[in-house]
């Protein structure tokens, strides 16, 4: 269970975004569609407002991750293999690293996040040599890279890191680095000296099996709060017995540290992917097939719909009265995080996919 | 392993990992967390043999799981083998008739 601390309410209400100082400020949904289309939704307007073509993207955009002043976003493309950094007012390419060099082969696995002072880009790479007649496994890491380093940018330094990162996050003051695999590595972000481990997968918890958490989607940055659904099975009932099988929501609180795993449901459906409101934050929202409303200080489910096709991605309106789901297909519907009635539908250019994109909000 | 003999090279590296003790470094899943508990005997299928728990459509699906590589069986390649398999078929419920089957060229 999420339980709100003093420190961090305060710590939300001192701290102060770098767009809070325009008065004109508004949200936009940040997502990409096939082959290598970089796509900004004018939320307010239920319209797109820009499409941009990254430059030898195909055959899609993977991790979205914007700058803190939403003004450049940085996404992971061709093939995994480059991070290209687009001007969201000029359209232009500002920022490209290429990984692969020479018989190495390096991928970018989904993790990336950046700085909070918009500096440094942190990304997973899982670099393989290729043979003649084999490959060759290297170890992971993370690379940063400095974002002023532009087009042609090398890492500025290597981070190891275990095997299996899927999601990177920063925490909100940005001494720390958090890598989800099996468990969670707490890491000092410049020395990667490794702080803590909060277990998932080692959890250990009585009459339970391991969980299994599967989670690539970055889409914390309206609440600070990284979230997502887990999976585990009660070892003291009978594999038919209607508790068996259970689905919890696991928090990590990216501005006080706070780590919580707790059941809320005897699974009665499959969720990918979640995001907690910012403003009624005991509110987790879930989407697969559905949408799910759950309250995480009462470890219930409060609420659940099913949805007209599929969606992987889910975010929330910097209010919490807006739910956005995304991914997959051609479309963002929008729903009313009070009572999950459907206010909107934003269609994507060409009727293309989204497929595995990210979808950030981002304020400008 | 007591009742599997290895007929090849790579299950009897398998086997060799496993007497080293390396085989805990993959782990099966616990439940069903989406896609498939099985690769038999498609693309994908649920945890009670049917689609119900899949995506829906099915094709909302497709290019979640070729792009990442995530069920290189299945469906093809586009990380690494394929990159062009997908290329003008941008939306895969519009326009799944296009994509054709892929064999590898070398046996």
């Amino acid at each position: 269970m999420y339980r709100l601390t003093l420190t961090a309410l305060a710590a939300a209400i001192i701290a102060v975004p770098a767009w809070a100082g325009s008065a004109q400020a508004k949200e936009y949904i940040l997502t990409a569609t096939k082959p290598d289309k970089l796509v900004m939704v004018d939320i307010a307007a239920r319209k797109v407002a820009k499409t941009y073509t990254i430059p030898n993207a195909t055959p899609g955009v993977l991790t979205i991750t914007p700058s803190p002043d939403g003004k450049v976003a940085y996404v992971l493309v061709n093939r995994w293999e480059s991070i290209s950094g687009i001007d969201l007012d000029s359209g232009k390419e500002v920022f490209r690293a290429d990984f692969s060099e020479g018989d190495i082969r390096t991928k970018g696995m989904f993790g990336m996040t950046i700085s909070p002072d918009g500096k440094e880009i942190f990304i997973f790479q899982s670099p393989v040599r290729l043979g003649a007649g084999e490959y060759e496994v290297l170890d992971t890491h993370i690379a940063v890279y400095n974002t002023a380093d532009g087009i042609g940018a090398k890492p500025v330094r290597k981070l190891p890191a275990p095997r299996r990162t899927a999601i990177l996050s920063n925490s909100t003051d940005g001494k720390k680095l958090y890598a989800v695999n099996w468990d969670i590595t707490v890491m000092d972000s410049q020395t990667g000296k490794v702080l803590d481990v909060h277990k998932i997968r080692n959890w250990g918890r009585k009459d339970h099996s391991e969980p299994d958490v599967l989670d690539v989607w970055p889409q914390w940055e309206q609440a600070d709060i990284f979230s997502t659904p887990y999976y585990a099975v009660r070892t003291d009932v009978a594999m038919d017995h209607p508790e068996a099988f259970q689905t919890g929501m696991l928090t990590l609180d990216l501005k006080s540290g706070e780590f919580n795993m707790e059941n809320f449901e005897p699974t009665g459906a499959i969720i990918f992917s979640t995001v907690v409101n910012p403003v009624r934050r005991n509110e987790v929202y879930g989407v697969y097939t559905t949408l799910s409303k759950i309250d995480i200080e009462k470890d219930v489910l409060v609420k659940r719909i099913d949805l007209e096709h599929t969606y992987y991605t889910i975010n929330v309106s910097g209010d919490g009265k807006e739910i956005y789901v995304g991914g997959t297909m051609n479309d963002i519907s929008v729903y009313d995080s009070e009572t999950l009635e459907k206010i909107g539908r934003i269609e994507m250019p060409g009727g293309a996919d989204q497929a595995l994109a990210s979808m950030r909000v981002i304020q400008r | 392993m007591k009742h599997l003999k290895p007929l090849n090279k790579k299950a009897r590296l398998l086997e060799k990992a496993a007497d080293e003790g390396k085989a805990e470094e993959v782990h099966a899943m616990q439940t069903i967390a989406g896609c498939s508990s099985t690769l038999d005997p498609g693309w994908e299928v649920d945890p009670l043999g049917g689609v119900a728990w899949l995506c829906q459509p099915m094709e909302a699906d497709l290019y979640g799981c070729s792009d990442p590589c995530w069920w290189p069986a299945q469906v093809a390649d586009t990380l690494n083998t394929y990159p062009d398999w997908s290329t003008g078929a941008d939306s895969a419920q519009r326009d799944w008739r296009t994509l054709q089957a892929v064999f590898p060229k070398n046996k």
